[in-house]
């Protein structure tokens, strides 16, 4: 028996599937699979493959849980808007429009792929779904878990407080406007990013700035007598769809907001302005963060914190709260966001029927294990696609761990494909970290990115605690890179090309057993310990997911080499791209 | 090729960096239609031939985008905040139908005739962008538009030929003046959106002066100090 959690219609829509013990057994996202970033659509295609690949149907599906109310979710923007604006306005209108392509039509779109007669269709609270997207992971109780951000159902931000795997209190919420998320979004709208996609752009450049407006910027959000409430004077995200600041945000910065094509280049025109700017929402996001986490360990004593929503995906504000002197462990799940909640969502529908069957239940899932869900296999049909074998599966490691050391460029993919945003090693580019030239021409010139972005390191365990401070309290975090590191002064120069500008690294700590693991053990004896990871994708595109991708992406990006289960592959010639 | 609808030239001096913004997303539209294509192929030639052709249509796409930066960067009109590239404009402007690809609607002899029509029309609609005065006196547009006009040709000839061994009993000519027939009924609909907007906005507006108030007076359930776990799993509200 399975059970079957979706998040869809509002970013990165997904599937997730759980079986008869509350294992996750695979995940999806449908942006793999129809290839546009961000995909929101009805996860149609994800959910067919796993439909193929598990012989889905009305006989083995105990339950289907979608990741929100979706009335609830419809109505609270839709009420705030119509008490707030006229009643022409165009939010009202753009909700009212859009109702049929709402997560209203959840039981529609999912009757045309599955019978549901006999299957219970179950909606769980939207960051009750967030909450137990990191309970799946990290069965640790009790513990608090904060939720951050932009809009769930009803609520932006809340604390939970997690006595059990059958007691979960609602103890603290913020409501919609006043949210956290949708503050970072506007900033990210006004330096010429797109919203849901160019955050983790913004927090790039905040290392670059000086957080010159703070004292302004923290006056149009702030976390006062345990509230949380944004002056939506300067945020237009509650009356337009086009624009999420408003004019009153522009005279605040003295600043045009960036056009998106003017160039964003470290020393050139209106760079250090946008960067100051940049720190300024990040540094304003931080404090909140500390005030919200302050106010759930008052709230509960817990000194174990699940952190979940799109916000925890801010690596670099995570290290921060991980200071803070009442928290002993910080938690956060591979996929925080939105699509992850499709994991939370299942383990919802698992955690209902068990409530009716069995009294004592000690979860097997835990972080190590669930890294790589799924059942996917590429296919070994490169040799079609143009394609040499350079070293069948008895060599490739050793083979693929000589080429990092004359510094060529791997990519992979292999076997299942991580659930979150960050690449660990399936579907990665990798090459010798302490080539910085190297490292500098993966980002830039192949993956097409801005050069204030920071590439990530991938490291075993007993040099990373060799090359960086350590937080004990990050520990399970630095398994998928959700928090940044300092490195150790004396290795700093052999290791600059994985280090940001602010001196940190989002480093990602390998087990032996994991496919990186095993090629950095290989790389000792050439005196490499550290490899820089990044996702295999070009910029703006998801993940690579199949061999089709792969064969597509090693084109566009033109990379030689492949590393798949199948063995280490070589591209004989070029397509023009 | 451009999948669905095919952008219109715009006359002289109007809106032009728009039109090469739709060019932009209907080219990557078409580079998701023909991967999809290239997933759904059984025979692995096959399979390669359409990855080729979808990286040729990768770059249309990438290369519209470098002629909206030249033609703006010249002067032609002004970057607006939406030529921001957002992948899903692809499905929001209806490049891609997220019921479905082509390749997973049509059947083959419908798919080829329609590849084999759309190319040879996106090769004659690329004619009539390089007459706009603008783009003439861009020498690296027009050539960036000449290389895009001989792949066109190159996957129409390649579509037509497969379909000859396919289904040599058949007339592509029909199919030809049947889809030109479609796209002007698409352009149509596609410019008179404003007009449609004009007609339906006043019916939302009645909408939302007839329902809003009644939403507003609906109560939404507080969960505070509530089990989460122990509230109703089948309530949407």
């Amino acid at each position: 028996m399975f059970y079957l959690g979706i998040s869809a219609y509002y970013h990165d829509s997904s599937v997730a599937l759980s079986d008869a013990d509350g294992n996750l057994v695979d995940f999806k996202k449908e942006e793999w699979l129809s290839r546009i970033k961000g995909d929101k659509t009805f996860p149609r295609l994800a959910l067919q493959e796993l439909i193929n690949f598990f012989n889905l149907s009305e006989e083995n599906i105990k339950s289907i849980t979608f990741y929100e109310k979706p009335v609830r979710s419809w109505i609270s923007v839709l009420k705030h808007s119509i008490k707030n604006n006229p009643l022409s306005n165009d939010l009202t209108r753009n909700y009212f429009k859009n109702v049929w392509n709402s997560s209203m039509r959840f039981q529609m779109d999912i009757s045309k792929y599955i019978k549901i007669k006999k299957i219970p269709l179950l909606y769980s609270d939207h960051h009750l779904s967030h909450t137990l997207s990191a309970l799946h992971y990290y069965n640790n109780f009790p513990c608090v878990s904060v939720v951050v951000d932009g809009y769930g159902d009803k609520y932006c931000t809340s604390i939970h407080h997690v006595k059990s795997d059958k007691e979960i209190i609602n103890l603290w919420n913020s409501e919609y406007p006043n949210s956290l998320g949708l503050f970072y979004s506007a900033i990210t709208d006004f330096l010429g990013f797109s919203i849901n996609e160019g955050e983790y752009k913004m927090m790039g450049l905040a290392s670059f700035g000086q957080p010159k407006f703070f004292e302004n910027l923290k006056k149009t959000i702030k976390f006062e007598d345990n509230k949380l409430i944004t002056d939506t004077k300067y945020y237009d995200y509650v009356r337009r769809i086009d624009r999420s600041f408003s004019d009153l945000l522009i005279d605040l910065f003295e600043t045009e907001p960036r056009l998106p094509n003017v160039s964003l280049e470290i020393g050139k025109k209106n760079f250090q302005a946008y960067a100051d700017i940049a720190a300024s929402a990040q540094k304003v996001l931080e404090e909140l963060l500390f005030s919200i986490f302050q106010y759930a360990y008052n709230l509960t004593k817990e000194r174990k914190f699940l952190f979940s929503g799109g916000v925890a995906m801010n690596s670099a504000a995570v290290r921060k709260c991980s200071k803070l002197k009442f928290i002993d462990q910080l938690n956060i799940s591979p996929s925080p966001g939105d699509s992850g909640a499709a994991i939370g969502a299942s383990y919802f529908g698992f955690l209902n029927e068990r409530k009716k069957k069995f009294a004592n239940f000690v979860s097997k899932n835990n972080i190590k294990n669930n890294l790589f869900p799924g059942k996917f296999k590429s296919k070994d049909n490169f040799l079609e696609f143009g394609f040499d074998k350079v070293a069948d599966t008895d060599t490739f490691l050793n083979e693929t761990s000589k080429l990092i050391a004359k510094n060529e460029i791997i990519a992979t993919c292999y076997s299942n494909i991580e659930t979150g945003p960050r690449a660990l090693g399936h579907r990665s580019l990798i090459c010798n970290a302490h080539s910085s030239e190297l490292v500098k021409k993966l980002s830039t010139e192949i993956k097409k990115r801005n050069l204030f972005r920071p590439t990530a390191p991938a490291i075993l365990k007993e040099y990373a605690e060799k090359y960086f401070y350590l937080e004990n309290s990050l520990t399970n975090c630095y398994m998928h890179m959700a928090a940044t590191a300092t490195p150790k002064a004396e290795f700093l120069e052999n290791i600059r090309g994985v280090v940001h500008v602010d001196n940190t690294s989002r480093i990602q700590i390998c087990n032996e057993t994991q496919l990186l693991g095993k090629i950095l053990n290989n790389l000792k004896k050439f005196d490499i310990y550290l490899i820089a990871n990044t996702s295999f994708n070009i910029s703006s595109d998801p993940m690579v997911y199949d061999e089709i991708d792969a064969v597509v992406a090693l084109h566009k990006m033109k990379i030689k080499y492949l590393l798949t289960e199948n063995g280490l592959f070589r591209k004989k010639f070029e397509i023009r791209v | 090729m451009t999948y669905n609808y095919i952008p219109h030239p715009p006359r002289e001096g109007k809106d032009l960096l728009g039109t090469l913004n739709e060019f932009a997303y209907a080219e990557y539209g078409s580079f998701l239609e023909v991967l999809a294509l290239a997933k759904k192929a059984k025979s692995p030639r096959r399979k390669f031939g359409f990855i080729k052709h979808a990286l040729d249509e990768y770059r249309h796409s990438s290369l519209f985008f470098n002629i909206l930066s030249n033609q703006a960067k010249r002067g032609v009109g002004k970057f607006k905040r939406e030529y921001r590239y957002f992948p899903q404009n692809v499905i929001i402007k209806g490049y891609v139908d997220k019921k479905g690809f082509l390749v997973e609607k049509l059947s083959l002899k419908n798919l080829l005739e329609f590849v084999y029509a759309n190319e040879l029309m996106v090769k004659e609609t690329f004619d009539r962008l390089k007459k706009i005065n603008s783009i003439t006196k861009d020498e690296e547009s027009i050539n960036i538009l000449n290389s895009m006009m001989k792949d066109e040709m190159d996957h129409h000839g390649q579509a037509k030929k497969l379909y000859e061994i396919k289904f040599p009993n058949s007339k592509l000519q029909i199919a030809l003046k049947k889809e030109r027939i479609k796209r002007n009924f698409r352009l149509i609909n596609f410019h008179n959106i404003k007009l449609l907007n004009k007609i339906f906005d006043p019916i939302i507006n009645f909408f939302i002066n007839c329902f809003g108030k009644i939403i507003n007076l609906i109560s939404i359930p507080d969960s505070n100090n509530k089990n989460l776990l122990a509230l109703d799993p089948k309530n949407v509200i």
